[in-house]
């Protein structure tokens, strides 16, 4: 099925893409930072606060992430 | 997609209606956030019976009390060092700024999260994009790169374009010159007043600017990027476009930016914002077309909600129709006026630093000029222009005329010109303050001196 947006838009395949893979990142810094290497777990964490851009310019509605360290 | 004249196609061409829902939900999820988070908010939003459930328009937004300056500064002073404003953790933020301080107050300090900090890059974004500048660009930063913000978040911005940055701190203006023409930067990004800072010293050295490699200068920090006369004295000395934008510390990054198609003012970025404009008088909202002063409500940075900021800054907004560039975001025609506190009364005649400027940039002569104000004979209010002009210039001629000029955009106001020898007045790098009031007595008639 088809991830819409907040106003019911259909996203791309790309832009679907994108989403996912934010919302892997987020996942697993919510749920694996403690299990990370300090280079994994800051890198992942400066792509989530880049990611979080494109889903809140895609209109995904992204929670605040500061709990994680972004 | 990626010769896209926007950088977020759907949000700057998204038809109003959408964007008013967007700025709506928005607005709702950052309510519910700062009263989640902030005490501060709770307890102001609780008295005024705002809940992100209450707000069912845009028009609800008037139900938020104003934020102002004195009410942030207030709470640093009570609780320092960044008062009652934060909403996360001070220990997660990567970045410390300040405001400039050029008033010569306290500064703001400011915290941001790497999040935090990839929006105010994203927000310069859309002006750098807006204004024309790509991958292939080298842009230079004529910036010092302390605490103040200032051009922080544009490096950054530039950065994640993909330019080639240059970063031109601790560097004298003879060296920054050299290093524009060295490097074959494309985009120069300055205050106005130092564009014409380095175009003179470009002069001195010898150097045509006009047929170097600069095609653009982004514009930021002061009202005179898009005063008429000042912008085409630099795009003149410059041989290049000049795109104005304007921001403030309190937000992190710009909240406008002009397009490349240069429509005469600067767009407002609504899907991070909702600016109203209000009379700073009566606090009632004004509408397209009328001045009045910028109310703002942020939904970029998450560290420091800002909900209905005051500003003090004077605008007029006029539809996005004014624009022929294809965006839906509504304008500041004329940028940013001025202040609402820079308008000083003499013998009884509104005087603004802007228009002054307006009328002294017309003449390519000057170097630089100062507008003083000072009490004579204990009791009367003058005013004087102190001007260096360049050497060749015919001195009196160009000086009557000036002080006619000015007389006739001020009502008759008797304005003496008076040149001073080369390198009397100061120079800046960041933002100008060219009015110096020595007056011990405002307004001619006793009435008392109420600020510096």
């Amino acid at each position: 099925m088809t991830r819409t947006n907040a106003f019911g838009d259909e996203l791309t395949g790309p832009q679907e893409q994108l989403a996912a893979a934010y919302d892997l990142l987020e996942r697993v810094l919510r749920d694996h930072s403690d299990e990370l290497a300090p280079f994994e777990q800051r890198n992942a964490l400066k792509a989530l606060a880049a990611l979080w851009h494109v889903m809140d310019g895609l209109d995904l509605d992204p929670a605040q992430v500061y709990d994680l360290g972004a | 997609m990626t010769d896209s004249p926007y950088w977020n196609p759907r949000h700057e061409t998204m038809p109003r209606d959408r964007l008013e829902a967007l700025q709506l939900r928005k607005l709702r999820s950052r309510v519910g956030w700062a009263t989640q988070r902030v005490p501060w908010h709770a307890e102001r939003l609780r008295a005024a019976g705002v809940t992100p459930d209450t707000l069912r328009s845009l028009d609800d937004l008037r139900r938020i009390p104003f934020m102002t300056r004195d009410e942030w500064m207030a709470g640093q002073d009570e609780n320092p060092p960044f008062g009652h404003v934060l909403a996360a953790p001070a220990d997660v933020a990567i970045r410390y700024h300040t405001t400039s301080g050029t008033t010569g107050r306290t500064p703001l300090r400011v915290l941001d999260s790497m999040k935090d900090w990839e929006f105010i890059a994203e927000a310069w974004c859309y002006g750098f994009w807006g204004f024309g500048v790509r991958p292939r660009d080298i842009v230079f930063f004529a910036f010092s790169y302390g605490t103040f913000v200032g051009f922080w978040g544009a490096h950054y911005a530039c950065e994640k374009i993909g330019c080639l940055v240059l970063p031109g701190g601790n560097m004298t203006t003879e060296q920054r010159v050299a290093m524009i023409l060295d490097m074959g930067a494309t985009v120069v990004c300055s205050t106005p007043t130092y564009a014409l800072r380095m175009a003179q010293e470009a002069r001195t050295m010898g150097v045509d600017l006009v047929s170097g490699p600069v095609k653009r200068l982004i514009l930021s920090g002061e009202p005179a990027g898009s005063i008429p006369a000042t912008k085409a004295l630099i795009e003149r000395q410059w041989g290049a476009k000049a795109g104005d934008t304007a921001g403030m510390t309190e937000l992190g990054t710009i909240m406008m930016f002009e397009s490349e198609n240069q429509p005469g003012g600067t767009h407002i970025i609504e899907d991070h914002y909702i600016e109203e404009v209000v009379d700073p008088a009566t606090d009632q909202p004004v509408g397209y077309g009328e001045m009045g002063e910028r109310v703002v409500t942020s939904f970029g940075r998450g560290f420091i909600p800002v909900l209905r900021y005051r500003t003090r800054d004077l605008v007029v907004k006029v539809p996005a129709s004014t624009s022929d560039c294809g965006r839906t975001w509504d304008l500041y025609e004329g940028g940013i006026r001025g202040r609402v506190d820079d308008m000083k009364l003499v013998r009884g005649t509104n005087v603004y630093p802007r228009a002054i400027e307006g009328i002294m940039r017309e003449y390519p002569e000057v170097e630089e000029f100062q507008v003083h104000l000072y009490t004579a004979e204990g009791i009367r209010d003058e005013i004087e222009v102190l001007v260096e002009l360049s050497d060749g210039a015919d001195v009196e001629a160009m000086t009557r005329a000036m002080a006619k000029k000015l007389a006739d955009a001020h009502e008759g106001l008797r304005i003496d010109v008076r040149t001073v020898t080369h390198q009397t007045l100061p120079r800046f790098e960041l933002k100008a303050k060219r009015l110096v009031d020595d007056r011990t007595l405002i307004g001619g008639q006793g009435e008392k001196r109420t600020q510096a």
